[in-house]
């Protein structure tokens, strides 16, 4: 996900309420450009852009507390629970991304170099989330796990697959229910007031 | 007569500007307050497209701009221009790679291209959009110019010929059409959400009253005027579009297809997809301004770079440079009296000092934390997003380069704390599903940790050096400089 954008046209010299509005707006437009990726439960690095993008929008009101309507507070508590559910479906993206790649790593000679060289392509690119570093540190040959740990390691694998699935049901139903209330209307009426 | 001899005795000249959507010709005789017009031509080479993708300009956009150029330079050389100017904007600014394409374009074409600031692009379009108004026998003294294009809008002030005030806003076409009306045609709720989105932020800018006199440039000013004239049967001569016409034609366009509106009204398909948005932005300012009509200039930055090399000779940039710093950036109009809230420039000193003083806090306690409490790298990560996002809030009242430093060590801070408290989240969660989670997944899980266990202390060595050699005393002299310079800049 690329920096958040400058935001221009604001007087620095206008009132804090009124330059935090148009930050919000641009924030909030930021966000609903990310939004096709709710319905793409696959698009590891969609939904993370728009976790991203949601928190910039529940940071920016945070930040303007003080000089934005009281109205917000609801606003915010949605948006962190938003964060809370694409948090989950993150932290279980990247355990499954480092299990698979232990897993892979151990089935030929030279996949360590491979898993290795792949993560570090993707990482260098901000594309996923497991470090390099982490990377290398679980699939040293010397500290490869045994048969037994192997099996568990798979069956932990399965395990979160599951669960990632039901934490994506969890955000989705959510976001589902948002958008039949106009969530982004609703926001940008409070944003008016 | 007098004025056609000296039209034809005035030097030609040609003048390409390399913009986002099109790269553009204009040649013509030039004097320092007309143009007669020889030769105008356009093609659409899109290299925004390109940067927008991936940041930089492509070698199929690169060579495509060489091409159109060798043309233009021949076109130029027909009509006997006696020098060739060349501008780049804002998609070449952007660009990654732009100085590897301007030494292409120079190595190529033998033109030199001048890369243009937003500032001297403005006075430039305020020059070429308003030079025929001026040419009136009556000109008003106070003149609007709104230049829409698809990433922004430009909107200046004059009086009496001179800029008083402009200002930039992030909205423009291309940037509408994507955000809200990508549907084809677009659904009633995502115009009402458009609508609603420019009123409202429209409104708070808080900008400037415009003169009753506005001209309107740009692609979509353009397209729209010829779209009205062939729906609406308006005179060939007609430049003036009113209220009225625009809502008309963003009824019409509302209830069609991008295809039946490129079909029917000749507007290429690419301008067609995003003309209603940019409609939509001028009906939105039209309310604001209260304006009745504005006035349409098909010409815009060449005209003016005609205009600002008869007018200052070969020192045409560096004089522009000046008018465009006596002018400054941004809507300079004040707080109202009476609206009651603190201006952002203060508020910004005084929220991003509480949040440094906050970070720099955090930092300590982690570094003497010698336990293995994991809740200090938990709160410093905490305390660093809290900081960036009041850094990205503040970051168009700073002043860009120390901002860049101080985002920069805060970033790299960030992205320490992040990688051991990322490992904590990761070993919480094992932990938990010792506890719970079935037999045959524990060895597995053990093996995890262990691993998980090595990395963290490696991380935990890598942030102990960064807060070891964090300087806060610069850290916040920095900050607050930043701002205070900034704001001082920018108004």
């Amino acid at each position: 996900m690329a920096k958040a954008r400058v935001v221009t046209g604001l007087d620095c010299q206008e009132t804090t309420g009124a330059n935090a509005r148009i930050i919000a707006m641009i924030r909030l437009e930021e966000m609903y450009r990310q939004a096709k990726y709710a319905d793409h439960p696959y698009d590891v690095q969609g939904l993370h852009n728009l976790r991203i993008a949601a928190k910039r929008v529940r940071y920016t009101l945070e930040v303007f507390e003080e000089a934005l309507p009281a109205a917000c507070k609801p606003i915010v508590d949605e948006l962190e629970q938003l964060q809370d559910e694409l948090g989950a479906v993150h932290d279980s993206d990247v355990m499954i991304a480092l299990l698979r790649l232990c897993l892979a790593s151990q089935d030929s000679g030279m996949a360590y170099e491979q898993a290795l060289a792949q993560v570090s392509k993707q990482h260098a690119k901000g594309k996923l989330m497991v470090p390099p570093e982490l990377v290398a540190k679980l699939v040293e040959s010397s500290t490869l796990p045994t048969d037994e740990e192997r099996h568990a390691l798979e069956q932990l694998l399965q395990r979160r697959i599951q669960r990632r699935e039901e934490e994506y049901a969890a955000f989705q139903q959510h976001w589902q229910q948002l958008a039949e209330r106009d969530f982004r209307r609703q926001v940008l009426e409070v944003l008016d007031s | 007569m007098q004025g056609q001899e000296a039209e034809q005795s005035a030097p030609v000249r040609a003048a390409i500007d390399i913009g986002s959507n099109t790269v553009h010709i204009v040649v013509a005789h030039c004097m320092a307050d007309n143009l007669d017009i020889l030769a105008d031509e356009v093609d659409m080479t899109r290299i925004g497209e390109s940067v927008n993708a991936t940041g930089e300009i492509s070698q199929q956009k690169q060579d495509e701009t060489i091409a159109v150029l060798c043309k233009y330079k021949t076109l130029a050389e027909q009509h006997h221009a006696v020098q060739v100017l060349v501008v780049a904007t804002e998609a070449i600014r952007k660009a990654k790679n732009k100085d590897e394409f301007l030494a292409a374009v120079e190595r190529e074409t033998g033109l030199h291209v001048q890369l243009i600031s937003g500032d001297v692009e403005a006075v430039l379009t305020f020059y070429g959009a308003t030079y025929e108004l001026y040419r009136e026998a009556h000109p008003p003294s106070r003149v609007g110019v709104m230049d829409l294009g698809g990433g922004s809008t430009e909107l200046i002030i004059a009086r009496d010929r001179h800029m008083t005030w402009r200002t930039s806003i992030p909205i423009g076409s291309g940037w509408l059409h994507d955000h809200y009306l990508s549907a084809n045609p677009p659904t009633h709720d995502d115009l009402a959400d458009a609508q609603q989105f420019l009123r409202t932020y429209l409104k708070r800018l808080n900008l400037k009253r415009m003169p009753s006199v506005l001209v309107s440039t740009g692609g979509t000013a353009n397209s729209l005027l010829l779209l009205a004239r062939k729906a609406f049967r308006l005179p060939e001569q007609e430049y003036q579009l009113t209220y009225d016409d625009v809502l008309r034609a963003e009824g019409v366009m509302s209830a069609l297809t991008a295809e039946d509106v490129a079909h029917r009204y000749d507007q290429p398909l690419g301008r067609a997809r995003i003309l209603l948005a940019g409609t939509l932005i001028i009906a939105a300012m039209m309310e604001q301004f209260h304006l009745k009509s504005i006035r349409v200039s098909s010409h815009g930055i060449r005209e003016g770079l005609l205009l600002a090399r008869a007018r200052y000779g070969e020192g045409w940039l560096q004089q522009v440079e000046e008018i465009s710093k006596q002018t400054g950036n941004q809507g300079k109009s004040k707080q109202q009296e009476g609206e009651p809230g603190e201006a952002f420039e203060h508020s910004g000193k005084r929220i991003l000092k509480d949040r440094v003083e906050k970070f720099l806090e955090e930092c300590d306690k982690v570094l003497h934390n010698e336990g293995e409490d994991i809740e200090p790298v938990h709160k410093l990560r905490v305390a660093s997003r809290r900081l960036r996002a009041a850094l990205d809030a503040y970051q168009s009242c700073c002043e860009p380069k120390l901002f860049k430093k101080v985002y920069k060590r805060v970033k790299d801070g960030a992205d320490k704390a992040g990688a051991v408290r990322d490992t904590d989240v990761m070993l919480q969660g094992l932990h938990a599903q010792l506890e719970k989670g079935p037999e045959d997944q524990v060895a597995g899980v053990h093996w995890l940790i262990d691993h998980l266990k090595l990395y963290r202390e490696q991380q935990q060595q890598a942030l102990d050096d960064f807060l070891q050699s964090l300087d806060g005393d610069a850290l916040q002299h920095d900050v607050e400089a930043s701002i205070t310079k900034g704001a001082a800049t920018n108004g």
